[in-house]
C-alpha cells in the first residue's frame, strides 16, 4: 500500500456526491429515492462508514425547529439577528420549515433522539424564548444508521478517493477529478450534477498545541471543497466571517456548554462568574470571550463544580461517550474532576465553517451554487449556523434538486487538457527526489494564518500575510516533495489549505468594516451598514487571484423590527440557539 | 486498480466464513454480513450468535443492530442468557435499537422470565415498540425485586400512555428506589387526570430531591389549579434545583398568582435560580413584580441582567 | 534523498496478541478518517498486525470502537494531552 501507481480511470454517473459525512449521505439517499433509476455515486476521501464531523456521533441537535417548541419565523429571526442581518432568509426559512420532517426520517433510520418517559421528543429549554436543543442519548449510532441506509438503498460508494478539482464545460458542471489516497491513481468522474459536501476547512489556523491534527473539526476536512469551488469559478460568500470556537484548551474539542446548560453548567471567568451576554455561539460571543481574557479576568472556564453530584455524573455520562469520546481521557490525564475543578477553555484557531458561522460557497434555498448543476451543502455552504441538522436538511435539498436538474441535461463537454493539467499539478511532488515535505509547508502556512489573520484583524498584518503566503506557495509549487501516495494526499491538502489562507486574507481585506463580533473585528474600522450591509462574494479573478463583489442581501421574508435589533445589541436576550 | 466501489457480495458466500475453524475468520464473516445490510444475513447471524467462541457471539450480537424484525429479536433474546457477560451486554444494546413493532413478537413471551438481566433487556427492547400486550407483564414486574427491572417496566408503561395504568404508576411513585420513583413521576406526564395530579403533588414531599425535582417538572404538563398551589409550596424547597423546576413549571402554566412569591427569590444568591425567576417573571409580566426586578437591572450576572431587562420590557408592553 | 530521521511517539497502540489482522481483518485501517493506520506484513507479504504508520491522529476513536477484538487503544497525542 501507499506506493505511487500510474493510471487514470474514467467513469460516468448522473449525480456525483463528493463527501460522505453528514450532508452527502442524505443527498444520496434523497436523490436515489426520488429517482431510483438515477446512477448516484457517493465518493469520500475517508471511509463513509466513519467519516466526517459525526464519525463518532453527536450528542444532540443544536437547531431543531420542532412544532410546539419553536416556529420557523422565530428561528429565522434569531438566525438573522445573530448574523448581524447578513442572511438570505429564504434558505434559513426553508430549512426551519422542513427540518422536522428530516428529524422524523432520521428517527426512522434508527437514529435516536431523546424522548421523555412518554416517548415524546424531549426538547431542552436553553432559554425562555425559543427551544431548539434536542439531545441524542445514543448519538453514537448516527453514522452506523446512516451507513446502513446507504447500503440498503444500494448507493454506489467509493472510499479513499480524494476529489481535487471540479470539471466544467458548456458553462455548467461536468464532473470531478479525484485521486486515490493509497495508490495515487486518478479517477475522472463525468457527472450531470455534482453535490459538494466536503465539510469545513478545519485545518486553516494552527491549534495552540502545535499538533497539526489537533483541530476542532474532523482533521480530514482540510478545505478542498472551498478550493475546488474557487478554481471552478463558483462564488464564495462572506469568507471573512471566520469560524472561531470557545473550546477546551489544548484538547480543542467542544466544551458542550449547551449539554451542561440545561443542567445548570455555564461558562465563567476566573472568579466563577458568568460574563457572556450572548447565548448564541456567535462572533459577538467570541468577542466577549476575547475581551474577558484581554481584560485580565481570565482564564475562562466551563463551570460545573457548583452542581450536585447526581447532575455532574449525568453530564459526564453524556460528554464522555459521544462526539469526542477521548475527552474523558484528557480530563483524567490532567486530573480534572468536574466536581472540584473548573474546565479551562480558550479561543480556537480560525477556520471556515457555516455550521458555526455564516461563510461558505454561495447557495440559494435549493442548495444551488452559482454554477449550473453544482450544489453545495453542509459546513461548506453558506447557509448560516447549519450544524448537523442543517447539513442533513440542505443535503436533502441538494439531492432532490439535482434529480430535477439531470432530467433535461446530458454530460457537459469538458477540456481533456484540464485533466492533464491537474495530473501534472498533482503529481509534481512525486517527480522530485528531494524537497520540502507537505507537513512543513502546511505548518508554515497555518502558523502564518495564526500570526497574521487571527482576529482582531489589522490591515498591515493581513497584507504581510499575503506576502508570506505567496512565498510559501512558491516553495510549495517548486519544492514540495512526497515519498508515497499518503504523503501525496497531504500535499494536496496543503495546497487546499494554502488556497483557503489566501481567500481568508483577501476576503478580510475587502470588507472594510467590522462585523460579526470577533469573527471580523477589523480594528481600524467600525461597523458600516451604509456600505457593507451586503454579502461579499469572492470568485477567482482573471488574473488567477481572488476577485470580489458585493451582493445585496435578499429582502427579508420575516421582518426584524428596529427595537428587536436594539434588544439584541443592548441586552441580547433574543438569541437562544445553542452553541457547538 | 483496486475495486472502485464498495461491493455487494453474495450473502451465501459471506456466510461460508462462519464455518471456518478460526474464530478470527468467523468474526470477519460476521462483520461482512452486517455490512451487507441485506436481511438474508439475519439467519446466518442468528446461527453465529451461538458460536463456540464468545468473541464471535459478541460480534454477532452487535452485528444484528443492522437489522430489525422478529427473527433478529429472537436471536438477540436467545443471547441474553449467554455464559459471557460481554455477549449479553451487546445483545441488550442491540435490542434497544429495534424499531419494527413486529419484532416485539419475539420479546413478548419473555416478559415473565425470571432472569433479571434478561428481563431488564426485554423491557428496554419492547418499550419503544409500544406493544400494548406488554402492559400486563410490565405492571406485574413493578413488584420485581430488582430496581432495574422495575425502572424498565415503568418505561414500558409510560410509553403506552394508557390511563388504565395510572394506579400502577401511582404505586411505582411510592417505590423504595429513588430512580423508580423519578421515572414513574415523569411517566405520568401524559395524563391530565386528577389521579396523576394527586400522585405528583404527593411526591413534592418525597425525601429525595431528585424525586421532588421530577415531580415539580412534570406538574407543568398535567396542569390544574391544585398543581399551582402545590408548586407554590415547592418554591420553598430546600434544594434550589427543585425550586428552579417549580418556578419554571409555574411559568409554563402562566400561574400569575405566584408572581409575588417568585419575585423575592431574585434576592437569593443562586445564579441559575435567579436567571430562571427573571425569565418567568417576564413571561408572567405582572406589574406588581416590577420593583423586585428593577433592583437587578444592572446585576453583575449578565444572564440575570438581560432576563431582568427583558422582563421589564414585557411588563411595560402590557 | 537526504531526509532526516526524526523520532516521534504515536498515540495509537495495538495489542499484537489480540489483533486478528492475520485473519484478514483491516477494520481499524478502514475506518480511520485520517488514514494513518496500516497492516504490518510478514516477510512473505502476509498480514501480521495493525500499527500506526503516520503520526497524524485526530484522537477520534473509531479504530478503538470498531476493533472486533479490543486490540486498539487510543491515547492522546503528547503535544496536547
Ligand atoms: C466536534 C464537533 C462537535 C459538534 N457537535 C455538534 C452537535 O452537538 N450538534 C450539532 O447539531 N452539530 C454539531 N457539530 C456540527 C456538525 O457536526 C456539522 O455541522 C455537520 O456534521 C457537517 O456536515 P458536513 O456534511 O458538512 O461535513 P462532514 O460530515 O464533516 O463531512 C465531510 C466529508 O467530506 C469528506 N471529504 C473531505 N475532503 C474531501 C475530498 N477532498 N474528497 C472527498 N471527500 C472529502 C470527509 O471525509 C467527510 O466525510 C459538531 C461538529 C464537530 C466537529
Ligand atoms: S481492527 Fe483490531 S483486529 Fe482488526 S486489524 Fe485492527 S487492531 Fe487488528
Ligand atoms: S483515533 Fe481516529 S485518527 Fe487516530 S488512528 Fe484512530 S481512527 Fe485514526
Amino acid at each position: 500500500m501507499d506506493e505511487i501507481l500510474d493510471g487514470t480511470t474514467q467513469i460516468d454517473c448522473d449525480i456525483l456526491i463528493i463527501g460522505g459525512g453528514t450532508a452527502g449521505p442524505m443527498a444520496a439517499l434523497k436523490a436515489k429515492r426520488k429517482n431510483p433509476k438515477a446512477n448516484v455515486i457517493l465518493l469520500d476521501k475517508a471511509n463513509v462508514k466513519r467519516s466526517g464531523a459525526i464519525s463518532m456521533g453527536m450528542d444532540g441537535l443544536n437547531n431543531s425547529v420542532i412544532p410546539g417548541y419553536a416556529t420557523p419565523e422565530q428561528y429565522t429571526k434569531e438566525i438573522t439577528i445573530a448574523n448581524d442581518g447578513i442572511v438570505d432568509q429564504k434558505a434559513v426559512y426553508r430549512y426551519a420549515e422542513e427540518c422536522y420532517g428530516i428529524i422524523q426520517e432520521l428517527d426512522e433510520f434508527g437514529i435516536r433522539f431523546q424522548k421523555d418517559q412518554n416517548g415524546e421528543y424531549d426538547v431542552k429549554k436553553v432559554h425562555h424564548i425559543g427551544t431548539y436543543v434536542l439531545p441524542m442519548p445514543n448519538g453514537d449510532t448516527v453514522k452506523k444508521a446512516l451507513y446502513r441506509q446507504l447500503r440498503k438503498a444500494r448507493i454506489n460508494i467509493i472510499n479513499r478517493y480524494m476529489a481535487t478539482r471540479l470539471l466544467t464545460g458548456e458553462g455548467r458542471i461536468a464532473g470531478a477529478i479525484c485521486v486515490n489516497t493509497r495508490t495515487a491513481e486518478f479517477l475522472v468522474v463525468r457527472a450531470k450534477a455534482v453535490v459538494m459536501s466536503l465539510g469545513a476547512a478545519g485545518r486553516l489556523g494552527l491549534p495552540a498545541s502545535g499538533y497539526l491534527y489537533g483541530t476542532y473539526e474532523n482533521a480530514s476536512n482540510s478545505g478542498e471543497g472551498y478550493s475546488m469551488a474557487y478554481h471552478a469559478g463558483a462564488g464564495l460568500a462572506n469568507l471573512e466571517c471566520f469560524q472561531i470556537n470557545p473550546l477546551i484548551k489544548d484538547y480543542n474539542g467542544p466544551a458542550c456548554a449547551y449539554v451542561a446548560g440545561p443542567l445548570g453548567g455555564y461558562t465563567s471567568n476566573a472568579q466563577g462568574e458568568r460574563f457572556i451576554e450572548c447565548d448564541y455561539w456567535s462572533g459577538q460571543m467570541m468577542q466577549e470571550f476575547y475581551d474577558e481574557l484581554q481584560g485580565g479576568k481570565g482564564p475562562v472556564y466551563l463551570k460545573l463544580n457548583h452542581l450536585a453530584e447526581e447532575t455532574v455524573a449525568e453530564i459526564e455520562r453524556v460528554l464522555h461517550i459521544v462526539e469526542r469520546p477521548t475527552r474523558g481521557h484528557f480530563h483524567r490525564g490532567r486530573n480534572t474532576d468536574y466536581r472540584k475543578d473548573m474546565i479551562e477553555m480558550h479561543i480556537s484557531e480560525i477556520g471556515f465553517c457555516s455550521g458555526h458561522s455564516a461563510s461558505g460557497v454561495f447557495v440559494d434555498e435549493r442548495a444551488r451554487t452559482t454554477i449550473d448543476g453544482l450544489y453545495a451543502a453542509g459546513d461548506m455552504a453558506n447557509v448560516p449556523h447549519n450544524y448537523m441538522l442543517g447539513a442533513f436538511t440542505n443535503g436533502a435539498f441538494a439531492g432532490l434538486d439535482a434529480v430535477d436538474f439531470i432530467k433535461d441535461v446530458d454530460f457537459a463537454d469538458f477540456d481533456m487538457g484540464d485533466v492533464d493539467a491537474e495530473r501534472t499539478r498533482v503529481l509534481a511532488p512525486t517527480k522530485r527526489d528531494d524537497g520540502i515535505p507537505p507537513n512543513q509547508i502546511e505548518y508554515k502556512t497555518r502558523r502564518f494564518v495564526n500570526d497574521y489573520l487571527q482576529p482582531p484583524k489589522v490591515t498591515a498584518k493581513m497584507e504581510l500575510a499575503q506576502r508570506r503566503f505567496e512565498e510559501v506557495r512558491h516553495d510549495m509549487e517548486t519544492e514540495m516533495y512526497v515519498r508515497d501516495s499518503h504523503e501525496l494526499m497531504r500535499s494536496l491538502e496543503a495546497s487546499a489549505i494554502m488556497d483557503c489562507a489566501d481567500m481568508a486574507a483577501a476576503a478580510s481585506l475587502y470588507r472594510t468594516e467590522s462585523r460579526w463580533g470577533l469573527y471580523h473585528n477589523r480594528v481600524e474600522y467600525e461597523r458600516d451598514d451604509e456600505n457593507w450591509f451586503c454579502h461579499t462574494i469572492l470568485t477567482k479573478g482573471d488574473d488567477g487571484k481572488p476577485a470580489h463583489a458585493k451582493k445585496a442581501v435578499d429582502d427579508y421574508i420575516v421582518e426584524i423590527d428596529e427595537d428587536e435589533k436594539d434588544a439584541y445589541n443592548n441586552q441580547r436576550v433574543t438569541s437562544t440557539v445553542a452553541a457547538e | 486498480m483496486n475495486a472502485l466501489f464498495e461491493d455487494f457480495d453474495e450473502i451465501a458466500e459471506l456466510a461460508e466464513g462462519l464455518d471456518d475453524a478460526s474464530p478470527g475468520t468467523r468474526i470477519m464473516a460476521v462483520m461482512e454480513l452486517a455490512n451487507s445490510a441485506d436481511p438474508a444475513a439475519i439467519a446466518h447471524l442468528a446461527r453465529a450468535i451461538s458460536d463456540a467462541d464468545a468473541g464471535v457471539r459478541k460480534q454477532a450480537a452487535l452485528a444484528l443492530t443492522a437489522f430489525d424484525g422478529p427473527e433478529t429479536a429472537a436471536a438477540l433474546v436467545s443471547a441474553l442468557t449467554d455464559s459471557d457477560p460481554a455477549v449479553i451486554e451487546a445483545a441488550a444494546l442491540s435490542l434497544t435499537e429495534l424499531k419494527d413493532p413486529e419484532a416485539g413478537d419475539a420479546i413478548l413471551p419473555h416478559l415473565g422470565d425470571t432472569d433479571t438481566v434478561k428481563l431488564t433487556a426485554c423491557f428496554a427492547g419492547i418499550k419503544e415498540l409500544r406493544r400494548t400486550e406488554a402492559m400486563g407483564a410490565a405492571i406485574t414486574a413493578l413488584k420485581h425485586e430488582d430496581a432495574g427491572v422495575r425502572i424498565g417496566a415503568v418505561g414500558v408503561i409510560g410509553w403506552l400512555q394508557d390511563e388504565g395504568s395510572l394506579p400502577a404508576l401511582r404505586d411505582a411513585a411510592k417505590d423504595v428506589d429513588t430512580n423508580v420513583r423519578r421515572t414513574a413521576l415523569a411517566a405520568l406526564g401524559f395524563s391530565k387526570s386528577e389521579h396523576a395530579e394527586a400522585t405528583l403533588i404527593a411526591a413534592l414531599n418525597d425525601p429525595e430531591w431528585l424525586v421532588r425535582e421530577a415531580a415539580a417538572e412534570t406538574l407543568a404538563k398535567v396542569g390544574g389549579a391544585k398543581c399551582v398551589t402545590a408548586l407554590r409550596i415547592a418554591l420553598e424547597d430546600e434544594f434550589w434545583q427543585v425550586r428552579l423546576k417549580a418556578v419554571r413549571s409555574l411559568g409554563k402554566m402562566n400561574a400569575v398568582e405566584a408572581a409575588l412569591e417568585i419575585a423575592p427569590m431574585m434576592d437569593l444568591l443562586i445564579p441559575n435560580l435567579r436567571k430562571e425567576c427573571a425569565a418567568v417573571l417576564g413571561e408572567m409580566a405582572a406589574p406588581e413584580t416590577r420593583p423586585y426586578l428593577e433592583k437587578y437591572v444592572d446585576d453583575t450576572d449578565p444572564d440575570v441582567r438581560k432576563n431582568v431587562r427583558w422582563a421589564l420590557g414585557k411588563i411595560d408592553a402590557q | 534523498m537526504p531526509l532526516a530521521q526524526t523520532s516521534t511517539i504515536v498515540p495509537v497502540v495495538i495489542d499484537d496478541a489480540l489483533c486478528i489482522a492475520d485473519k484478514g481483518c483491516t477494520v481499524c485501517v478502514d475506518v480511520c478518517p485520517l488514514d494513518v493506520l496500516r497492516i504490518v506484513e510478514g516477510p512473505d507479504g502476509s498480514p501480521v498486525t495493525a500499527h500506526m504508520k503516520y503520526d497524524e491522529c485526530w484522537y477520534c476513536m473509531p479504530c478503538e470502537a470498531d476493533c472486533p477484538t479490543g486490540a486498539v487503544t487510543v491515547n492522546l497525542p503528547f503535544l496536547l494531552k
